[in-house]
């Protein structure tokens, strides 16, 4: 059996937060009807393409999955879970704005047999999150997240941010250590990037950003508070207790397969990544076309498929296993890409037990030691 | 003179940039039937795109045009275009040479610029007839009087009756071509004498060979003919001769003395056939070339690189097809630690280079790095040598120096009063030697200074433009070298000269360019892993310093929702710019960066 991840996009927001270029629109409930039966739709006109294959993996994103009512809820659920062949037990994730989360809610994910929730903190200081554009404020989500506690769930991850406007190194300090108190089984921390066609984006002049050193130190900082608390990073923005790594996630940075639903949604299939443009109208309408991003698997040269597997892989702690890469593609990892000895040398990468991965320092340079060995 | 040459008005006509000369050729050809206005593509005699686009003629070339005069009777009258700018004086000067008279086109909105000026003083050296046509008199800001006036006073030429158009709307072109008719001589020039030719123009066809342009001052040239060009002494058989009108080449039996016309002997390049020099026959020829032929002498030199190394091959190809057609063009192979495979290129003239450098990127399609220009300096060292440099790389060590010697010029620059401070402040910064102030008239001044080459090569003319909101005009010729207290800037990055940078620059300007560029690259230089040191030297001295601080910071810490595509766009992106990098030792440097650096546009303002 093929074991493959299932992502679904909720593409409603209560509020866009003013850093956010994800695909979302304002909520209303006439469109939530709409577009949970285009979902539904979609999924079950597509079953057949999934015949061989068993979902170990699902996770609904956004947007703001928790701003569906319990019924469309077990709406898409009942449907998964008739269309397609799920794993009993798999990893089912949801994504959980505080501000929309209610003990009615959680138990409904719960008894749909829910089992990991993934909930957008960001921070715990209320004028970074004011700041930020998040509806809620940092009490209201960790009052969120011992309900959710007291709901049952043992498999819990935080998002938080860093690198804030006016943020400093101690203020972010606080985040990490008000977070950790809470002992949640997975975190992912994420630099702010400020993305054009954001507000954020829009008056990049007028925020007062921390320079790269207070960045690299935010970020030295987290991977060293998170590592004392007893968290593993796995990720270059990923961290957890040891048995709680997202399993969908690793899926993407394994080069396993997955298929998403709804628009803007990606998928890597067949060997072929695609994805729905981000176009709501069309999705409902039910016209919305695969945009192919690769046209088929054989058309993929080496090379290229190297350098995914190596620029996913090394986001990874385990990094490139030079045995796997030489089963994989039949080459030698260093013959391949033997600029990466450079940063041996200087302390970027580490050769451990036939695994080759990024340090920390190396992590926060990533995209630069990525370009220079890459073909 | 014979009934044929009597009836032959051989003319140039000259003016500043701008003025009207292109187009005014236009309304002569179109007035006399030569070419109808549906055949002619506009300003028929420029017929290079950049020329067109830049409004200046770069090759010279001659039209014969049949005119009926009032008088009843046919001319033939030649009109040999000159090119427009300072770079290219010799080539002017032989044309002019070519003819026995020139119209002076003077805009009555402008006046008189500094080349209005240079071609007259040019005309006046040939000693050929000066006829003034104030233009674009359709204008509501004409002042014809006002510039009749500075004409007779400034130049010295009666200007009272000369024709006042508008080649625009082609207004007045009668009189232009009535005084063509009257008052330009008509050639003398003997047909019995030997032959004696004077090459004007060349210019490369892929199946003719290089035609080349002349002007018979004495004898009769026919097809067939043994030739010898006699200042290179090389020989060849006359395929074909014949003129050139509005419609292309047309064969013709023979040309004779006065006529303007073509010469085809299979020659293969235009080097081969020089400007200026004389064409005679091998057997019972001239005994002495006409007077007046100087090799084309580079004045400024540059290191033309291809931006993507892989491509050195095309480079020197259309190096070479642009050498085809422009004898005055120099290349020589030139390694780069810095740049890499290239070559050192010697220019008339800053115009010249820029040209040059436009058509490489334009019709090769080329992304060149191109080094600052330089000048060539003279250097008597210590034991006596004496050498010459165009490359600043291979200045010689201070200590072998005896004496070093820098080329200046003779400038002259025309402004509108009110700029008059600011200009005279912008030559003093330049080292210029003030020599006099001309008033041309209340509102406008002419200004001589002394100036090294060197300062003027280092973007002088923008910085006058700048300085006189565009109204100033510059002109400048070669006044020969002067012993100087030059100094050679090397710059390091990371401990390593980069030699595409070093500059040779006089001792007292050497801190302030050596600051001003430090902090040019330490912005231009992209961070990399490590602290990159910039250090600006004189010999083992170092006189300024920056450093390029080591990135920390360079990753998408955000892969979401298996969106793979997104980050692997952003690598290649990021890899394709790391793979136009140069190495410069441990640095990495784009072409960007070394073209910013190199331009010095705001550097001395």
């Amino acid at each position: 059996m093929r074991r493959i991840g299932l992502y679904i996009h909720i593409p409603f927001c209560v509020k866009k937060c003013n850093y956010c270029d994800f695909y979302s629109l304002p909520h209303s409930k006439e469109k939530e009807e709409l577009y949970i039966s285009a979902l539904c739709k979609h999924i079950e006109k597509e079953k057949h393409l999934y015949d061989n294959c068993e979902f170990d993996t699902v996770y609904i994103g956004g947007g703001t999955p928790s701003i569906l009512s319990k019924s469309s809820v077990i709406r898409l659920v009942g449907a998964v879970k008739k269309h397609l062949n799920t794993t009993q037990g798999g990893e089912f994730t949801i994504e959980l704005n505080p501000c929309t989360i209610t003990k009615e809610k959680l138990l409904t994910y719960k008894e749909l047999g829910i089992n990991r929730l993934s909930i957008g903190v960001q921070s715990a200081n209320d004028k970074e999150l004011k700041c930020l554009g998040r509806a809620h404020t940092s009490k209201e989500a960790f009052e969120k997240f011992n309900l959710a506690r007291e709901c049952g769930f043992n498999n819990i991850s935080l998002d938080v941010m860093f690198s804030l406007p006016n943020q400093k190194i101690s203020d972010f300090q606080k985040t990490l250590d008000y977070v950790c108190g809470f002992s949640p089984e997975h975190i992912s921390a994420y630099g702010l990037k400020i993305e054009e066609n954001t507000p954020f984006g829009k008056n990049r002049d007028k925020l007062s950003l921390p320079s790269e050193d207070e960045d690299y130190d935010m970020y030295m900082c987290l991977c060293d508070t998170l590592s004392k608390n007893g968290y593993e990073q796995y990720e270059i923005s990923n961290f957890s207790k040891r048995g709680y790594r997202s399993r969908h996630n690793m899926k993407y940075w394994l080069c396993q397969e997955y298929v998403g639903f709804g628009p803007s949604s990606h998928s890597y299939f067949d060997g072929v990544r695609y994805y729905y443009d981000a176009n709501f109208q069309k999705y409902i309408d039910g016209s919305s076309e695969r945009i192919m991003e690769t046209v088929n698997d054989a058309e993929t040269t080496l090379a290229d498929k190297m350098d995914e597997y190596v620029m996913l892989r090394l986001r990874l702690s385990d990094g490139v296993d030079e045995g796997e890469f030489f089963k994989a593609f039949n080459k030698s990892f260093l013959d391949e890409y033997p600029k990466l000895k450079d940063f041996l040398k200087n302390g970027y990468v580490v050769h451990q037990d036939g695994h080759y991965s990024f340090t920390r320092r190396g992590y926060f340079v990533s995209n630069y030691i990525l370009s220079e060995i890459l073909h | 003179m014979n009934e044929k040459q009597k009836n032959i008005r051989n003319f140039s006509i000259i003016a500043h940039i701008d003025h009207g000369k292109s187009t005014l050729a236009d309304r002569i050809l179109e007035y006399c039937n030569a070419v109808t206005k549906r055949e002619m593509e506009e300003q028929l005699l420029d017929n290079m795109d950049l020329e067109r686009e830049r409004g200046i003629t770069i090759k010279a070339r001659a039209v014969r045009i049949d005119y009926k005069h009032r008088d009843g009777q046919e001319y033939t009258l030649n009109l040999i275009d000159t090119p427009g700018h300072v770079d290219f004086n010799y080539e002017v000067s032989r044309s002019l040479n070519a003819c026995e008279g020139a119209l002076l086109v003077v805009d009555s909105t402008q006046g008189i610029e500094a080349q209005t000026l240079a071609n007259a003083y040019l005309a006046v050296d040939c000693d050929i007839e000066i006829v003034p046509v104030i233009n674009k008199i359709d204008l509501p800001s004409a002042d014809v009087d006002r510039v009749r006036g500075e004409i007779e006073d400034v130049i010295g030429i009666v200007a009272e009756d000369c024709p006042a158009v508008s080649a625009k709307v082609g207004l007045n072109i009668d009189q232009v071509l009535d005084a063509v008719v009257e008052k330009i001589p008509a050639p003398k020039g003997d047909e019995t004498k030997p032959l004696k030719c004077l090459i004007f123009d060349s210019h490369y066809n892929a199946y003719l060979g290089v035609v080349v342009y002349v002007r018979v001052i004495d004898g009769v040239l026919r097809a067939g003919d043994k030739i010898k060009l006699m200042n290179t002494g090389a020989q060849y058989d006359v395929v074909e001769v014949g003129y050139l009108n509005a419609f292309g080449l047309q064969k013709a039996e023979s040309l004779s003395a006065g006529e303007v016309g073509y010469i085809t002997a299979s020659i293969k390049t235009v080097s081969e056939t020089r400007v200026g020099d004389t064409v005679t026959t091998v057997e019972n020829g001239a005994s002495e070339p006409l007077q007046g032929f100087k090799e084309a002498l580079p004045m400024v030199f540059s290191g033309i690189y291809p931006a993507d190394g892989a491509r050195y091959n095309d480079l020197r190809d259309a190096l070479e097809k642009l050498k085809l057609n422009d004898a005055a063009l120099s290349f020589e192979a030139e390694t780069s630690v810095a740049l890499g495979f290239g070559f050192r290129c010697g220019f008339l003239g800053l115009l010249h280079m820029e040209i040059i450098q436009e058509r490489l990127e334009r019709e090769f399609n080329l992304d060149l790095i191109t080094t600052a220009p330089s000048v060539i300096y003279k250097i008597e060292k210590t034991n006596g040598e004496v050498i010459l440099v165009d490359n600043p790389s291979n200045y010689p060590p201070t200590d072998t120096i005896k004496t070093a010697y820098e080329p200046t010029v003779k400038s002259s620059i025309i402004t509108p009063t009110e700029y008059v401070g600011g200009i005279m402040d912008l030559c003093q910064d330049r080292r210029g030697v003030f020599k006099d102030m001309k008033y041309l008239d209340s509102s406008r001044v002419e200004l001589h200074y002394i100036m090294p080459l060197n300062e003027i090569v280092y973007d002088f003319f923008d910085a006058l433009k700048s300085r006189s909101k565009g109204y100033a005009s510059l002109d400048y010729e070669l006044a020969g070298y002067e012993p100087s207290s030059l100094v050679k800037l090397d710059f390091l990055l990371n401990g390593e000269i980069v030699d595409a940078l070093t500059f040779i620059v006089h001792s007292e300007k050497a801190y302030a360019r050596a600051r001003k560029i430090a902090e040019k690259l330490k912005d231009n230089i992209s961070r990399q892993l490590f602290e990159i040191p910039i250090q600006a030297a004189i010999g083992s001295k170092v006189i300024a310093r920056e450093t390029v601080r080591a990135l920390r910071k360079d990753v998408l810490a955000k892969c979401y929702g298996g969106d793979i595509t997104r980050k692997k766009k952003l690598l290649e992106k990021q890899k394709e710019g790391k793979k136009k990098m140069r190495r410069l030792g441990s640095v990495e440097v784009t072409p960007e960066a070394f073209m910013d650096v190199l331009k010095l546009d705001d550097s001395e303002k």
